[in-house]
């Protein structure tokens, strides 16, 4: 009985042990940012510290060659470094290309290649147009399951003149060249549909009806991480067991990648 | 208790080894030094660095809705910032309108209540325009820009949503690394039939807010 005691003890301490182990550890990573910055070595004749994380801010102050700055934190396509002597500025990431590492390597900086855009995963934007001639206001945000093969959030608001409509759609979209630069897709998904009429009209009654869809469209790689669309997709709302209703929308949206 | 293992460790090596040695033995000539690579072995290193490409504020400020009158608005905006010069933001408002100036000639009044609510939502594409330095002190230099915004959106208003344009400008001051200063003077154009006739509106909301980046 006291060895059983003993080793359910000796059990419990080496849990107790392990979970202080594991908070200990969820601390640290979480503490680690603040704490170990990047450091790199300058190898440019000179990198440029500005006051904010644009082109357009002053330079203040010009790091040179072989000293070692610290690299806080990136917006966008700008770093905040603290030199060694503590000054901290923004630099544009053509600036750090080139630096090194602690063990001598060259640190990784990339720019929004054709790369990325190939290989996009997510990607989020909002697309105006027509509706059965009313206007349309939509956003969509999308997941890249392969480079072909993609699954599709829409939401979806249409203003007109009698009655409003509220709509939300999962598609999933095929698009088969992935590598062109105006890329068409296809795609077909289902989704719910909610009209309510305006209160001026009398005895209208709001309705729910299921939503399928299908969609045709093209993208076109603006650039960087900005992707034009234009697409045309053909509703199909259940309204009742006797009545099917069809529309069309016409959109043309501008969304970007991450 | 006698462990074998050492013991057949060593005879699996010795016979592992063996054909080896004779077969490199046979191959290279005597006197003829065997090619020793010069490699250096690469270790990569992956910087990780923090970024703070979203944001996320709360502005209040004044609302007019035209012949409505002008209220307080409240508000909150998730943005991200897609490069130096181009952002896109989401923005949901809310403020109230009020038929008070028609009540005092028409007894019934326009609306069902006095006093009606009005919420919108947005969603637009800034750009970043003439980039500066505001001083708040005589030591204290804070970047700053000047945007140009304008998107599309809706507005609920009298239990009707209208289809709403919005464009404007805007000052950021930064404070922080991680929070800026926001005014914003933004124009949303929607029509409205209240009055008897659909008619195109211009309301006007002038902002301010506290912006937080992450």
């Amino acid at each position: 009985m006291q060895y059983e005691l003993t080793f359910l003890t000796a059990r419990w301490s080496t849990r107790v042990r392990a979970a202080t182990g594991i908070a200990a550890l969820l601390l640290a990573s979480w503490l680690a940012p603040a704490s170990a910055a990047e450091q790199v070595q300058v190898t440019e004749p000179y990198i440029e510290l500005r006051t904010g994380p644009g082109r357009g801010y002053p330079i203040f102050y010009v790091a040179e060659r072989n000293e070692w700055i610290e690299i806080k934190l990136r917006h966008t396509d700008w770093f905040l470094v603290r030199t060694e002597r503590g000054k901290e500025g923004w630099v544009h990431r053509e600036q750090l290309e080139t630096t090194l590492t602690q063990i001598g390597t060259k640190a990784k900086f990339r720019d929004v290649l054709l790369d990325d855009y190939l290989r996009r995963r997510l990607e989020l934007g909002s697309a105006w147009g027509h509706f059965k001639s009313e206007p349309m206001l939509k956003a969509w945000l999308s997941y890249n399951v392969t480079s072909t093969l993609a699954v599709e959030a829409t939401v979806g608001q249409v203003q007109g003149v009698f009655s409003g409509t509220d709509l939300w759609h999962l598609n999933l979209l095929a698009e088969p060249w992935p590598d062109w630069r105006l890329e068409p897709f296809f795609g077909i998904g289902f989704g719910k549909l909610n009209n309510i009429p305006n209160a001026s009209l009398i005895g209208a009654t709001t309705s729910d009806a299921k939503l399928a869809d299908a969609t045709v469209g093209v993208q076109y790689h603006l650039g960087a991480r900005f992707i034009a669309r234009l697409d045309y997709t053909q509703y199909v709302a259940y309204i009742s067991d006797s009545r099917i209703d069809q529309y069309r929308a016409i959109t043309i949206g501008l969304g970007f990648f991450f | 208790m006698r462990n074998p293992a050492p013991c057949k460790v060593l005879l699996t090596v010795a016979l592992g080894i063996w054909p080896l040695l004779s077969s490199a033995a046979d191959q290279s000539p005597a006197g003829e030094q065997v090619i020793q690579p010069q490699l250096d072995r690469r270790d990569v290193k992956v910087l990780h660095i923090p970024s703070n490409d979203f944001e996320l504020g709360l502005f209040t400020g004044t609302y007019s809705t035209q012949y409505f009158g002008s209220d307080l608005v409240g508000g909150i905006r998730l943005g991200y910032h897609i490069t130096e010069d181009f952002f896109a933001e989401a923005v949901y408002g809310n403020t109230r309108a009020t038929d008070e100036v028609f009540r005092q000639i028409l007894p019934g009044g326009v609306f069902k209540n006095q006093e009606e609510k009005l919420t919108y939502y947005d969603m637009s594409f800034g750009i970043n325009v003439l980039p500066g330095e505001v001083f708040f002190w005589r030591h204290t230099a804070k970047p700053s820009a000047l945007y140009l915004i304008a998107g599309l959106g809706a507005t609920h208003f009298l239990d009707q949503r209208h289809f709403t344009a919005n464009a404007g400008f805007g000052v950021r001051a930064w404070l922080a690394n991680w929070a800026a200063l926001q005014i914003d003077m933004r124009d949303h154009i929607f029509s409205l039939d209240v009055l008897g006739q659909q008619r195109s509106t211009q309301n006007l909301e002038f902002s301010g807010g506290v912006t937080f980046f992450f």
